[in-house]
């Protein structure tokens, strides 16, 4: 199954605090393109994670030529074309930059928006930027879209201040695209807020096709009412998974595996990849990327994107 | 008809190739050198018989080469060979070693018996490589089963019953659905 994202990285502040270093990555078959990340370095405001830094919120690099993407070279012999800086804060500070790189592929069917308010307009929401790939006709539909709080995936996700997971978006009567999104062959949506302070608000979309879905599997963990546990809320993938399903009715404590540790600390992790042996028979998931999603310093979900 | 590959190195025995003429084989002759994996790559032949002078390091790599990639009935005829030398070949799977040897006339009952023990010695390795396979699988699926008693609590029965579920849903093996169940541990380890 080929997945929507091909590279995925974790950039985390160094000892000082004041650059970015690799953390970890999933880079599958991209070898040469994880040889030239390892060693890099990114201070504030430098390269693709160190702009999200400064920005404060989410970014999407369509292109990489004479931009501020310093490993341009690296990712046009892997056909890497775009990139997505999401970073991970707890209040003014930085935990990590997660960065997801896709490819331009005609049989690639998805898109990756980032929305705002403005403060202009601070009670709706619009794209502020996003990767379409060859959904041109979506991205200009989109693109003109303003959305108000509860109003879409989006403003859904902005209304809960969690994130939201839609399966089947076009028999969806909620989502505003949902007409457009079917015809774009655009099935699945994932939304995730990203609060800079009190009133700015980003929200992440992820929209994906079953031909090229963005994971195998898509998770969302929350912490229960008493905060002692987590349990999962949705869990989704393209085909049914029955083992997967079985872990995800398991719950988990702060510091417990993976989802605990993501919990204690804050920080994304990736786990698995190592070996990277995929058996399309079995369609097994081979590794995870487990983004926290921090809403005034406290845990609100914990989304697990698996491949 | 059997191919018969001859090595010689500082060795010769006009009575050796008479006796090999007599028997129903092909033979293929050539002087030992560094080329000898290529050439039995290229000959393909059913067996190997080593005539050789003295025995040293570059011989002894490419019988372990040979062992490892292309295993053959491997007959030696040796000048000389002390203890070392002897368990040396032996631990290499030489089929037959036969030392100072200056008569041939056993040389057919060499080559049955050198067919027989290498195809004996190739069922035991068979043998083990499979028992170690079920040893492994078996260590999986225990694995898996400890898996899921930590985590969804199951008795010992019900965590095989699950895993023999799971592999039949989708149609594959229990050692395969177990590998499943460790790796969608570890991911969330």
């Amino acid at each position: 199954m080929q997945t929507f994202i091909k590279v995925i990285e974790i950039w985390i502040p160094n000892r000082s605090r004041t650059q970015l270093e690799f953390g970890s990555g999933l880079y599958g078959a991209y070898t040469e393109f994880k040889t030239a990340s390892e060693q890099q370095c990114f201070a504030y405001d430098d390269g693709l994670p160190g702009k999200a830094w400064a920005a404060g919120h989410p970014l999407v690099l369509t292109q990489f030529e004479q931009s501020y993407f310093k490993r341009t070279e690296a990712a046009r012999k892997a056909g890497l074309t775009c990139g997505i800086a999401l970073p991970i804060f707890s209040g003014d500070f930085l935990l990590a930059v997660v960065v997801l790189l896709c490819g331009d592929d005609a049989e690639q069917a998805g898109a990756i928006e980032v929305w705002c308010n403005s403060d202009e307009d601070a009670s709706n929401l619009q794209v502020m930027d996003g990767y379409y790939g060859n959904l041109k006709q979506f991205e200009s539909i989109s693109r003109q879209l303003s959305l108000p709080k509860g109003s879409g995936i989006a403003g859904k996700a902005w209304e809960s201040g969690t994130p939201w997971l839609l399966e089947d978006i076009g028999k969806m009567t909620g989502f505003i695209r949902s007409k457009d999104a079917e015809q774009a062959g655009i099935t699945t949506g994932l939304s995730i807020p990203l609060l800079n302070h009190h009133t700015q608000i980003y929200i992440m979309t992820f929209l994906s096709a079953k031909a090229t879905p963005i994971a195998k599997r898509i998770q969302i963990w929350v912490p229960d009412e008493q905060g002692e546990q987590l349990i999962c809320q949705q869990g989704y993938s393209k085909t049914s998974n029955n083992l997967a399903e079985m872990f995800e009715n398991t719950t988990v404590r702060k510091g417990e595996g993976a989802l605990g540790r993501v919990w204690l600390t804050g920080m994304p992790v990736i786990t698995g990849g190592a070996s990277a042996v995929y058996n399309p028979e079995l369609d097994n998931l081979s590794s995870m990327l487990a983004i926290p999603v921090i809403q005034q310093a406290r845990l609100s979900a914990i989304v697990t994107f698996l491949f | 008809m059997m191919n018969l590959l001859l090595v010689e190195s500082n060795r010769h025995s006009d009575a050796l190739m008479l006796a090999l003429q007599q028997t129903a084989i092909h033979v293929h002759k050539t002087a030992y050198s560094l080329s000898l994996p290529t050439l039995i790559k290229e000959a393909e032949p059913d067996i190997i018989l080593f005539n050789l002078g003295v025995l040293n390091e570059s011989v002894l790599q490419d019988l372990a080469w040979l062992n490892q990639h292309f295993p053959l009935p491997v007959i030696m005829l040796i000048a000389d060979a002390d203890q070392d030398v002897i368990q040396q070949l032996m631990a290499l799977e030489v089929s037959l070693l036969q030392v100072n040897c200056l008569e041939y006339a056993e040389l057919q009952s060499w080559l049955q018996i050198a067919v027989a023990r290498f195809k004996q010695l190739q069922h035991l390795k068979n043998a083990l490589e499979e028992a170690k396979a079920q040893l492994e699988d078996r260590k999986q699926i225990d694995r898996a089963k400890a898996i899921l008693i930590k985590t969804q609590h199951y008795t010992e029965h019900e965590a095989y019953h699950t895993l023999r579920k799971l592999a039949m849903d989708r149609n594959s093996t229990l050692s395969e659905m177990a590998k499943n169940v460790i790796a969608m541990a570890e991911l969330l380890k």
